[in-house]
C-alpha cells in the first residue's frame, strides 16, 4: 500500500516539475506561443476541480453532476471583483443596458479585495453546505443525488442567463484582467509567470491536503461509505455528516479552481455552469483513474491537452467521436482509468508475456 | 375566463410534451434503473427522422399526399430509435447492470458521439420541419385559440400513455417485464428470457423517445442540442412522480408543466424554469422517493 502511494506521489511530482519547467521552456523558445501557458494555467484549475471530484466520487462514491455550478460560482465571484477593478467601481455596461443606475447590492462586496476573496470560497461553501445538509440528511443517494445535482445546476444556469442585468446573461462577464493586472503580451510575461507559479503552488497545496485527508481515518471512512454505506451507519458513524463535509470540501476546491480559471481565461460565461461541463469534469476523473488523486490530475491534463490540440482544424469532428469513444471504453473496460491500467492491467499483461516467452 | 382557459391549455400542452419525453425514461430509468443520458439524443434522432422523412416526401411523392408524411415519420422515428436502443442495450448497457452510475457516464459518451454525428450530417444550423397542412392553424372557441398541433401532441400523448399502460399492466410481455425488474433470479427460474426482456424494454423506452422527438419537431427548429433541453425536466419529473410508477410520471410532468407556465406569468421563462426546479428539489427533500412511492421496509430502495 505504502509503495503504491509513493508511486502516485512521484507521478504527481513529475507533473509539477513539468509545469514548473513550462514557463522556462517558453523563455528558452521551445514553446512558441504564450497562450499555451495560459492554457496550462486553466488546466491547473481543472485538475483542482478534478481532485475535489475525486474526493467525492472516487473516494466517497457520490456522483455529483453539478460541480460546474461551484466552479462557475467561484469564477463569477472572482470575475465580479476583477471587473469592478477595471471599471474603477462604476457600474458595468450590461447593468446599464438592464436599466440600472447604480451598483446592485449583490455586487457591492466585490468592490474590495478582502471581502471578494472571502466570498469566492464562502459563497459556494455555504450553498453546498445547505444543499448537502438537506440532501444527505434525507438519505438521498446514488443516482437520485446525481439527478438532483444535475437539476440544481440546470436551475442555476437558467437563473444566471435569466438575470441578465446582474450577471451579464449568456455573454457572462468578459474583458477582465487577472489579479496581477494584464497578463497578455510580452511586456507582461513576468506577471503571467508569477500567476502561473502561484496556481501551481495552490495545486500542490490542495494535493497535499487531499492526500493527507485520504491517509487519515477520515479518508478510510470515506472509502467505507463508498463500499458499504449502511454498514458504516450501523458502525455508529453519522454518514450524512461525513458526506456533507466532503461535499463542501469539493465544492470549495471547485470554487478555488473557478477563481484561478477566470484569471487565465479572462472571462466567465454560464457555459461553465452547464451540465455537460460538469459531466466532462467527472469524465476527467474517470479517464485518469478514480480513487487515486494523481489519476484525477492526470486525467484533467490529458483530456484537456488533447482537446487543446484537436479542437481546432481538421480534427475537430473526429475528436468529438474519439472523446465519446474514450469515455465509453474507459467506463466499460478500464474502471480504474489510466492509473488502473498501469497498476492492475499492465502487470497481469506483462506476466502473461513473460510466461509465454518462458514456454 | 378566456385568459384562464388559454393559460390552462398552455399548461396542459406543456405538461403533455414533458410527459411524452418522460414516458420513455419512466421505463428505462423507472423500471430498469438505467440512467440513459443519451435519451435526449434519441429524442433528437426522432426529430431529425421527421425532417428526413419530410424531405423524402417532398422530393419523391406528389404534393397531394405530402401531409401524410408525418404519420410515416412517426413510424420511422419509432422504428429507428427502437433499433438503436436495442443496439445500445446489447453493446453497452447490458454490461453495466448494477452499476447505475457507470451506465450514466457511458451513455453520456454515447450522447457526445450522437450529437457530433448529428452535427456532421445535418450541420450546425438548426433545421425546420414543415408541419403537415392539417396541423396548421387552430380552432377558436369564444376567444380561446387551441392550435391544432398542440392538440395533436396531446392526443399523441394520450395514445402513447394508454399503449404503455396496456403493455406494462395488461400484456404478457408487461408481466414478464415487471417480473424481471422485481426479481430477476426468480423470473429466470420461471423460464423468462431476461436478456430478451431487458433488450425489448430498453428499446421500447428508446422508441418512445423517438416518438417524442417527432412531436417536438413540430414545435421549433431542430439542432444537435435539442435533446439536452428536454432531458433535465424529464428526469426530474420521473423522480418527482416516484420511480417506476406510471401515474407518478403523469403527475410529475403535470406539476412541472403547470408550475413553469404559472411562474412564467409573473417572471421570465428562464427564471420560471429555475423556480420550478428548485421547488421540486425542495419537495423531494420531504418525499425522497417521489410522490407515489412503493412503501417498503427495504433499507436501500
Amino acid at each position: 500500500m505504502r509503495i503504491k502511494n509513493k508511486g502516485y506521489h512521484i507521478c504527481f511530482a513529475i507533473i509539477v516539475v513539468l509545469l514548473i519547467l513550462a514557463p522556462l521552456l517558453l523563455s528558452a523558445g521551445v514553446i512558441t506561443s504564450s497562450s499555451f501557458i495560459l492554457f496550462l494555467g486553466k488546466c491547473i484549475a481543472f485538475s483542482i476541480v478534478a481532485i475535489g471530484l475525486d474526493l467525492i466520487w472516487g473516494y466517497t462514491g457520490i456522483l455529483s453532476l453539478g460541480h460546474g455550478l461551484y466552479f462557475a460560482l467561484g469564477g463569477y465571484a472572482m470575475a465580479m471583483f476583477l471587473k469592478l477593478q477595471t471599471t474603477n467601481g462604476r457600474i458595468v455596461s450590461f447593468m446599464q443596458t438592464g436599466g440600472m443606475t447604480e451598483l446592485p447590492a449583490v455586487w457591492r462586496p466585490f468592490l474590495h479585495m478582502g471581502p471578494a476573496m472571502v466570498l469566492v470560497i464562502l459563497g459556494p461553501a455555504v450553498l453546498s453546505g445547505v444543499i448537502g445538509f438537506f440532501i444527505f440528511r434525507n438519505r438521498i443517494k446514488g443516482v437520485y443525488f446525481s439527478i438532483i445535482s444535475q437539476a440544481l445546476t440546470w436551475a442555476a444556469y437558467s437563473l444566471f442567463t435569466g438575470l441578465q442585468s446582474y450577471t451579464g446573461g449568456n455573454v457572462g462577464i468578459t474583458e477582465i484582467t487577472s489579479l496581477l493586472g494584464s497578463i497578455k503580451g510580452d511586456a507582461n510575461r513576468g506577471k503571467m509567470f508569477l500567476l502561473f507559479y502561484i496556481s501551481v503552488a495552490i495545486l500542490v497545496l490542495i494535493y497535499i491536503l487531499s492526500s493527507f485527508l485520504t491517509q487519515t481515518k477520515f479518508g478510510k471512512l470515506l472509502i467505507a461509505i463508498r463500499d458499504g454505506e449502511n454498514r458504516t451507519y450501523f458502525s455508529g458513524y453519522c454518514v450524512s455528516r461525513y458526506k456533507n463535509f466532503v461535499y463542501v470540501l469539493s465544492a470549495v476546491f471547485a470554487a478555488i479552481a473557478g477563481a484561478i480559471f477566470v484569471n487565465f481565461n479572462g472571462s466567465i460565461t454560464p457555459a461553465q455552469m452547464t451540465i455537460s461541463y460538469s459531466i466532462t469534469m467527472v469524465i476527467w476523473v474517470a479517464v485518469g483513474g478514480r480513487g487515486t488523486l494523481v489519476g484525477a490530475v492526470l486525467g484533467a491534463f490529458l483530456i484537456n491537452l488533447c482537446d487543446y490540440n484537436f479542437s481546432s482544424g481538421t480534427m475537430v469532428e473526429i475528436w468529438q467521436y474519439i472523446l465519446g469513444a474514450i469515455f465509453v471504453v474507459t467506463i466499460l473496460f478500464f474502471k480504474g482509468g489510466l492509473v488502473g491500467i498501469v497498476r492492475d492491467q499492465l502487470p497481469v499483461w506483462m506476466k502473461k508475456v513473460t510466461r509465454k516467452e518462458a514456454e | 375566463m378566456e385568459q384562464f382557459v388559454n393559460t390552462f391549455f398552455n399548461c396542459v400542452s406543456l405538461s403533455s410534451i414533458i410527459l411524452l419525453t418522460s414516458l420513455g425514461l419512466a421505463i428505462t430509468f423507472g423500471l430498469m434503473k438505467v440512467i440513459n443520458m443519451a435519451h435526449g439524443e434519441f429524442l433528437m434522432i426522432g426529430a431529425y427522422m421527421t425532417y428526413v422523412v419530410q424531405n423524402i416526401f417532398e422530393r419523391f411523392f406528389p404534393t397531394a399526399i405530402f401531409s401524410l408524411y408525418y404519420f410515416f415519420a412517426l413510424i420511422a422515428a419509432f422504428v429507428v430509435t427502437f433499433f438503436l436502443g436495442a443496439v445500445l442495450e446489447r453493446t453497452i448497457i447490458s454490461r453495466l447492470y448494477g452499476r447505475e452510475i457507470d451506465s450514466l457516464l457511458a451513455t453520456w459518451g454515447i450522447s457526445l458521439i450522437l450529437q457530433q454525428a448529428a452535427r456532421s450530417i445535418f450541420g450546425m444550423q438548426g433545421v425546420n420541419v414543415r408541419a403537415p397542412s392539417f396541423l396548421n392553424g387552430g380552432i377558436t372557441i369564444g376567444g380561446c385559440t387551441f392550435s391544432y398541433n398542440r392538440m395533436f401532441i396531446l392526443g399523441l400523448v394520450i395514445v402513447c400513455l394508454i399503449a404503455v399502460w396496456y403493455i406494462m399492466y395488461r400484456s404478457t410481455f408487461g408481466k414478464q417485464m415487471r417480473a424481471v425488474m422485481q426479481n430477476r433470479a426468480m423470473a429466470q427460474c420461471m423460464g423468462i428470457n431476461s436478456k430478451k426482456v431487458d433488450m425489448i424494454t430498453f428499446s421500447f423506452g428508446s422508441g418512445l423517445a423517438g416518438l417524442a422527438g417527432c412531436s417536438v419537431a413540430l414545435l421549433g427548429s431542430i439542432d444537435s442540442t435539442i435533446g439536452q433541453s428536454y432531458i433535465v425536466n424529464s428526469f426530474i419529473s420521473v423522480v418527482l412522480g416516484g420511480v417506476g410508477k406510471l401515474t407518478g410520471t403523469v403527475l410529475g410532468s403535470s406539476i412541472i408543466g403547470f408550475g413553469s407556465i404559472g411562474f412564467e406569468n409573473y417572471t421570465s421563462a428562464s427564471i420560471a424554469k429555475a423556480a420550478v426546479l428548485l421547488i421540486v428539489i425542495i419537495v423531494l427533500q420531504f418525499r425522497p422517493q417521489g410522490l407515489f412511492s412503493v412503501k417498503s421496509r427495504k433499507l436501500d430502495e
